[in-house]
């Protein structure tokens, strides 16, 4: 891990196009700015990872979804008025 | 906003570039839609050991559900300005046989670029597992 001193207002450079900067710091926490090309996904780690597991928990094999959603929708009767 | 007619589907295969949180070397789907199990979609991976998800328009659980993209969001979808895009929650079964919806993170493609992705964010309005409830 390569680890770096900032101080306010001082940035770190990450490749081309990516910067991350030291917007503010304080008592709770430091304030980071990321400036990064829009096909960069940029994410704060525990809610990508909360993410990560809510998908884990959903995915299924196909046939057994299919089966699932035709249950589901007879309980849900189409609700949908014109 | 009124709820699309059709159960969301779509002809053609779609990117993800990212993946999915969790399945992230899976970057291809199609979206499967039946009569059998409308209003609810299959999105199902391609490929050997792809993953399947089931998932249903998130405006079906709460009319008021926002379907507003950031600029970020738009510019990696590629999508039109004024495009439709299709939202999908996605719904996770449980072992009790109810199911829950996650709202927090949908799902968004845009049939124009068929590219898609799920949004991640801090936005903590809607749950991650809202409860699917028979209407």
């Amino acid at each position: 891990m390569l680890v770096f001193t900032r101080r306010l207002d001082e940035a770190i450079v990450i490749g081309e196009g990516i910067e991350v900067k030291v917007l503010r710091i304080g008592r709770e926490g430091v304030r980071l700015g990321v400036t990064a090309p829009p096909e960069v996904p940029v994410h704060r780690r525990e809610i990508y990872e909360q993410i990560r597991a809510a998908n884990t928990e959903a995915a299924a094999r196909a046939e057994a979804l299919a089966k699932l959603a035709s249950r589901l929708a007879k309980q849900k009767p189409d609700d949908e008025s014109d | 906003m009124k709820t699309p007619r059709r159960p969301a589907a779509l002809d053609g295969e779609i990117e993800f570039p990212d993946g999915l949180p969790g399945f992230e070397s899976h970057q291809r789907f199609v979206l499967v839609g039946s009569p059998d199990f409308d209003p609810f979609t299959l999105i199902k991976g391609i490929g050997r050991n792809a993953p399947a998800f089931l998932a249903i328009d998130p405006r079906r659980i709460d009319p008021a559900f926002p379907t507003k993209l950031g600029s970020r969001e738009s510019l990696r979808l590629g999508a039109q300005a004024g495009e439709t895009l299709l939202w999908l929650a996605l719904v996770a079964p449980k072992p009790d046989g109810t199911a829950t919806v996650n709202l927090r993170a949908p799902i968004v493609v845009s049939p124009s670029t068929l590219r898609g992705l799920q949004i991640v964010s801090d936005e903590k309005v809607y749950r991650l597992d809202h409860p699917l409830k028979a209407a």
